[in-house]
């Protein structure tokens, strides 16, 4: 009930914070140098083609009216009109997020796995050599350019060994596959399509992997410290003198202390992982959700670049909101 | 019976040591090699070999040339006065205005930190690298609008760790000892409360910079930062990336090696002041 | 069969750092019997807590450690992980200082304690939880069913204290270490933990070895005490015999240090322990000492025992003393000092202070109606236990919080009618020295910075600042040296000198000191009570002196007022009020004070435990719920402080008390 009650109230203090994005990108947007009209007509079209096309998308409107406009749409769950493609961009953005959301939530899952089984690993050898080679490990993964390890990874994995297939789509269009969710290599599981899930998951596994190099890193330099602070910390030095053995002091003592620590760092490295999506879809030409937003921003698309941005700004703060619940859940002290 | 029994090994400090002073030379030598790059190689940065493109690696070209022509190896030693200087440069002026802005907020309270903190909030609502895209794309990409964009998305997150520092220093006792002595409010933000609100910053920076190297990079990678012809490591991995595909791997493998070393100079640094500041605390 | 539960044969360990070393402990001798309980003693850096590591095998690493320490015959310091495993917990426990620090917070405590029941007394999970139970009543704590499901940061430092120790106990320890378990818990909390240990040493016949700073508390529940000096033990022996006369000048500097409720004077040994680097060639003492000769120089000498003293006491002095230890008369000047008849500098007229909580419904009432004045040349002691209103009191008086209802007035001015610059102006007129005095310099100034920090708001130019600093820093005898220092390089002695100094600086009218020497050791904090009585006879100055401790407050107050739960219930003259207590309150709290002396004379009353959910909050007494002589009317009738012969008490049943002492058999 405590719970249902804290959601509420922090969903509520979400507004203003979302309206103010709403309004900042709806300027920004509007202040940009370029046209969008001027980018679909082309450079031959006559000042009579880019009024009619102008007022087509409303742009000739005062922008106070734009706006309002704008905001009864959004409250009525209309995202407008994509001014590049002509579709309604609620329909493309189902379309997209579901491949996106595949690869972060495996590199995420990945990742996660990884860091906290290796960062405990090395905060209990602390100061040994295993324990200075994953830190040194970390450091280099924190000081990668996704960008450019992606492409490394198609130049060994695809261009050199021919392993993987090439870095152009999510899955071989023989397949047959049928789009239910966007998520391929799911959609396949479900439509129990055994070549499509293969072809799946030979196109997931260098992307997933270059995403999870690079959140890997942050997010086991967070664990290490965190469980090297619990391991000075006075409780565990206490239960250690008191002659607990070494199972319990791992289970009681250790792991959810360390792990209350993490979820906003967790959900700051979630931030930093979405930047990292846009990169990653682009190097292995992954037609999700970032590399749609891109897009859109560079063709100064108003409608796609607001929904974009209000999307990520809405899921960035979503998981800032589940990593407050889930801290109050490992952290007793942290009342919700 | 009295033979010296030895507990384990003392937490080792010299370990920050080590990072430190790896992480300076890295940097040190990258810096060296961007300014004395003409005298380490014949070609200019943009200087275009009319005998040929995509030259792979040999006499003449020591990594070879890209599509255009250009020598890879002087453009990535070229390359490091931009991506440096942008990045440093825009740190600094995150560091300055996050600090003015989190003293101020941290200290007064009231409807000036409210005000304050909820930009701070709208700006946080965005990742980092997202937020450099949309603020790149808005003022356009010269070099003193990509430091800003660099400041602009970095700011923020300072201005909240110096209030949150401020706001604990505020309670202790020698800023109260500091109010009774009748010190001004001036006074004692200048003196007492800033100097000692600073230790986290200092830490962050360093890994800050080399962060804001990688975000400087990506935008070029997508073509909103520095472009071809200028030199900048993104921008180079940008234009040899088609080459990936076909096997031609000196065109963005070396730029990228390059980024990531100095980047990782960055971090070590920023790890080795992190570790200092712990065992101090300790 | 014979073997001592604990025996420490010359231990040293010397813990190696990058860049220094530190010989913690050189050649330390001790032993522990069962259902013994001897007292470790001595001031920090002294070695205790690295004894009780080094029992336990949880040396820092890096250390060297040479000599034995033998457990049941086992050499710890030679024990293989498995045996070592074995042997912590079941073999010794630990009881650690700040528990509430040591509990672990994302475990309930029950769950903490049947930890310790399944791995040492190998019960299966039910039987653990019924036993966890027990045990949790055992240390008496209420309602011990709903307490196993509690998290360590919803229990009070009582609780949490008690909690530490059915951890401890539930190990089922053949030794149990207590490592300095009453820190900051009040007087009548402090007797209460302390007999506990007293009880596990009788009644389940464990070792006990009580680690402790404050030796007035333990000194009755010790049968032996070894003192610890710089890493050595200068004396052990019986407990009545080394507290009650000592033989090393030592322990008999540590004894004549400690303020005492009965009034006697402190007197104060000069220097500080010294941290050494290698096990001493010569006695560590020696540079304090009255008696050193060439020989203490130039030798360590040998552990002996005390001429002509029967039973187990030794010590490690070539300069034994045997007198009795001077009791000095309590200083009389005190006395005779009418402050009233004096214009007052500071006056304080029913101030009401009211913490609002964060989002502005209702708040907590930290000050009920305090009133109170202090002459030019007085001092006024404010005594109570923590959360009476002390520290808020302390804020009051220096214009950090605000006073909701009522007035504070300095030198005549109404510090609410101020605002801004003669606001900062007033203000400089009252100066405050804090209780961490470490904490309260800023970290990257200077010690000439800080104690110039009021003459720069005076406006003086720098030549004439220096000048002053240099004056202040001569008479709180600071070597100019240290001008140059920052408080990082400070002992919290000097440090606390740098702090009074500064407050001097401005030449306030009035001076506060909050706990100013509940952070020292104990012979500093003599040394800084020395100069504070020195500090506050200045007649034109008035000093409020606040403090948990009754007998810092007795050693130099005129008058003194008591606080409980924002409200004075007892104000008059130092001598009327510890000699003849009116206020139940008062008489509780000098029934409880820590005595090595002849303690509160009178008869004593205690209070029942302060319970920690029932906030006082009906209209009567505050006090009436733990009161031993509240009756319905007390429960219902608001007190008001009242004149009794010399002193005011907030309590209707005075005149009755006696007799009530007399009929009833709450002595105790």
């Amino acid at each position: 009930m405590r719970i249902v009650r804290f959601l509420v109230r922090r969903l509520l203090q979400l507004v203003p914070v979302l309206l103010g994005v709403v309004v900042l990108t709806f300027l920004l947007v509007r202040v940009l140098p370029g046209d969008p009209i001027r980018t679909i007509l082309g450079p031959n079209a006559t000042p009579e083609d880019a009024a009619a096309a102008r007022a087509r998308y409303g742009l000739d409107q005062p922008i106070v009216h734009q706006f309002l406009d704008y905001l009864g749409g959004l409250v009525t769950g209309d995202l407008g009109t994509s001014i590049q493609s002509g579709t309604s961009v609620g329909a493309e953005i189902g379309l997209r997020v579901g491949p996106t959301f595949e690869l972060v939530v495996l590199a995420l899952a990945v990742a996660l796995v990884v860091a906290v089984l290796l960062g405990v690993w090395s905060a209990r050898h602390a100061d040994r050599a295993g324990d200075h080679g994953v830190r040194l490990l970390a450091l280099v993964g924190n000081s990668m350019p996704e960008f450019w390890l992606g492409l490394v990874l198609i130049l060994v994995g695809y261009s050199v060994l021919g392993w993987f297939p090439a870095p152009s789509g999510r899955v071989d269009p023989d397949a047959n596959l049928t789009p239910l969710t966007g998520a391929d290599l799911l959609d396949a599981a479900l439509t129990l399509n055994g070549p499509a899930f293969g072809s799946a998951l030979a196109h997931l596994i260098l992307p997933v992997a270059t995403l999870s190099i690079v959140v890997v890193a942050p997010l086991l330099r967070s664990v290490r410290a965190s469980a090297l602070e619990v391991l000075h910390s006075e409780p565990y030095v206490a239960a250690t003198a008191h002659g607990l053995s070494g199972r319990t002091l791992l289970r009681g003592y250790l792991l959810r202390a360390t792990l209350a620590r993490l979820p906003s760092l967790a959900a700051l490295v979630f931030g930093t992982s979405i930047g990292s999506t846009v990169l990653v879809e682009y190097v292995f030409s992954w037609q999700g959700f970032g590399q749609w937003a891109l897009r859109g921003l560079l063709y100064r698309d108003y409608p796609v670049v607001q929904a974009s941005v209000l999307v990520i700004a809405f899921c960035y703060v979503v998981v800032f909101l589940v990593a407050d619940v889930v801290q109050a859940v490992l952290d007793p002290r942290v009342q919700i | 019976m009295s033979e010296t029994v030895v507990v384990g090994t003392a937490r080792a400090g010299r370990f920050a040591t080590v990072l430190i002073v790896t992480g300076s030379v890295i940097l040190a030598v990258v810096a060296l090699a961007a300014v004395f790059a003409p005298l380490l190689t014949g070609w200019g940065p943009t200087e275009i070999d009319p005998l040929g493109t995509l030259v792979p690696p040999g006499p003449g070209h020591p990594l070879g040339t890209d599509a255009n022509g250009m020598d890879v190896w002087s453009r990535l030693l070229h390359a490091g006065r931009l991506d440096l200087g942008i990045a440093v440069a825009g740190v600094a002026v995150a560091v300055v205005a996050g600090t003015a802005l989190g003293l101020v907020a941290g200290y007064l309270g009231g409807w000036v930190d409210d005000v304050l903190m909820r930009v701070v909030d709208v700006f946080q609502a965005f990742p980092t690298f997202i937020l450099a895209l949309a603020v790149a794309a808005l003022v356009g990409n010269g070099t003193g609008n990509l430091i800003a964009v660099i400041a602009a998305v970095n700011a923020p997150a300072y201005a909240r760790l110096v209030r949150a520092e401020v706001r604990t220093v505020r309670e202790s006792s020698f800023v109260a000892a500091s109010v009774t002595s009748g010190a001004s409010t001036f006074g004692v933000l200048w003196r007492h409360v800033l100097p000692n609100s600073l230790t986290p910053v200092r830490v962050i920076a360093p890994l800050n910079a080399g962060w804001a190297m990688l975000t400087l990079a990506g935008l070029s990678f997508l073509g909103l930062g520095v472009t071809v012809p200028a030199a900048e490591w993104g921008a180079m991995i940008s234009l040899g990336s088609p080459d990936v595909v076909a096997g031609r791997w000196w065109t963005s493998v070396p730029p990228g090696l390059v980024l990531l070393i100095c980047v990782l100079g960055f971090s070590l640094l920023g790890e080795g002041l992190q570790e200092r500041a712990e065992a101090k605390r300790r | 069969m014979d073997t001592d539960l604990l025996s420490i044969e010359d231990l040293s360990v010397v813990i190696r750092r990058p860049g220094r070393e530190v010989a913690a402990l050189s050649g330390v001798t001790l032993r522990v019997g069962r259902g013994e309980v001897v007292g470790l003693v001595g001031e920090s850096g002294g070695g205790k807590s690295m004894v009780a590591r080094s029992i336990v095998g949880l040396l820092p690493g890096g250390s060297l450690a040479s000599g034995a320490v033998r457990f049941e015959g086992d050499d710890v310091l030679r024990m293989d992980d498995d045996a070592l495993r074995r042997h912590r917990g079941h073999g010794a426990a630990i009881c650690f200082q700040n528990p509430r620090g040591a509990l672990s917070p994302t475990r309930t405590v029950g769950r903490q304690l049947t930890d310790r029941l399944t791995t040492h007394q190998r019960l299966t999970g039910a039987e653990a939880r019924k036993a966890a139970e027990e045990q949790f009543a055992t240390v008496g704590i209420r309602s011990p069913r709903r307490r196993l499901d509690a998290y360590p940061h919803e229990l009070s430092g009582g609780m949490a204290q008690r909690v530490m120790i059915s951890l401890a106990t539930g190990c089922a320890p053949g030794l149990l270490i207590a490592d300095e378990p009453t820190t900051g818990l009040d007087v009548t909390l402090t007797r209460e933990i302390l007999r506990r240990f007293r009880l596990a040493a009788d009644t389940d016949g464990r070792g006990v070895l009580l680690i402790s700073h404050d030796l007035a508390s333990i000194a009755g529940v010790c049968d032996r005490v070894v003192v610890l000096y710089a890493g050595t033990v200068v004396e052990s022996g019986p407990a009545a015999r080394v507290l009650g006369r000592p033989a090393h000048p030592y322990t008999r500097a540590l004894l004549r240090s400690v303020p005492d409720v009965d009034g006697r004077a402190v007197v104060a040994t000069p220097g500080a322990m010294p941290l050494l680097k290698a096990a001493p060639r010569d006695c560590p003492f020696a540079p304090r000492c009255a008696h050193a000769t060439a020989a203490c120089t130039s030798e360590r000498p040998p552990v002996s025992w005390v001429p002509g003293a029967a039973g187990d006491w030794t010590l490690a002095c070539f300069h034994p003393r045997t007198d009795e230890l001077a009791r000095e008369e309590p200083a009389a000047e005190s006395s005779g000092r009418g402050g009233a008849a004096k214009e007052p500098v500071l006056e304080v007229d029913d101030a009401h202070v009211v913490y609002r909580s964060r989002f502005g419904t209702g708040g907590h009432a930290a000050l009920r109606g305090v009133s109170l004045r202090v002459a030019a040349g007085e001092t006024l002691g404010v005594v109570g236990e923590s959360g009476c209103g002390k520290s808020t009191l302390a804020k009051l008086l220096l214009g950090l919080v605000p006073a909701a209802r009522g007035d504070v007035r300095v030198a005549g001015s109404r510090m609410s009618a101020l605002r801004g610059r003669e606001l900062r102006r007033l203000r400089t007129r009252v100066q405050m020295v804090f209780q961490d005095p470490i904490g309260s310099l800023s970290p990257r100034r200077t010690v000439a910075d800080a104690i110039a920090e009021p003459l720069r708001a005076l406006g003086l130019s720098a030549a004439r600042r220096a000048e002053r600093v240099e004056a202040l820093a001569d008479r709180l005898k600071l070597d100019r040296s240290m001008l140059a220092r920052h408080p990082h390089e400070l002992s919290g002695g000097q440090a606390q000198r740098v702090c009074i100094a500064r407050a001097l600086a401005g030449e306030p009218d009035v001076l506060v000191f909050d706990e100013p020497t509940s952070a020292l050791d104990v012979t500093v904090q003599a040394q800084i009570l020395e100069v504070i009585a020195d500090v506050v006879r200045d007649p034109a100055r008035g000093s409020v002196f606040i403090s948990h401790d009754l007998a810092t407050v007795r050693g130099f107050a005129d008058r003194v007022i008591v606080l409980y739960l924002g409200r004075i219930v007892e104000e008059g003259p130092v001598e009327e009020v510890f000699g003849n207590p009116r206020h139940p309150y008062t008489r509780a709290l000098l029934s409880s004070a820590p005595s090595l002396g002849d303690g509160f004379s009178g008869p004593k009353i205690t209070l029942t435990e302060d319970l920690d959910d029932t906030e006082a909050a009906g209209p009567g007494c505050p006090l009436a719920a733990r009161c031993p002589f509240a009756d319905d009317r007390c429960r219902t009738e608001e007190q008001e402080l009242r004149p009794y012969g010399n002193t005011r008490a907030a309590c209707r049943r005075v005149p009755e008390i006696p007799d009530l002492l007399k009929g009833s058999d709450i002595r105790v």
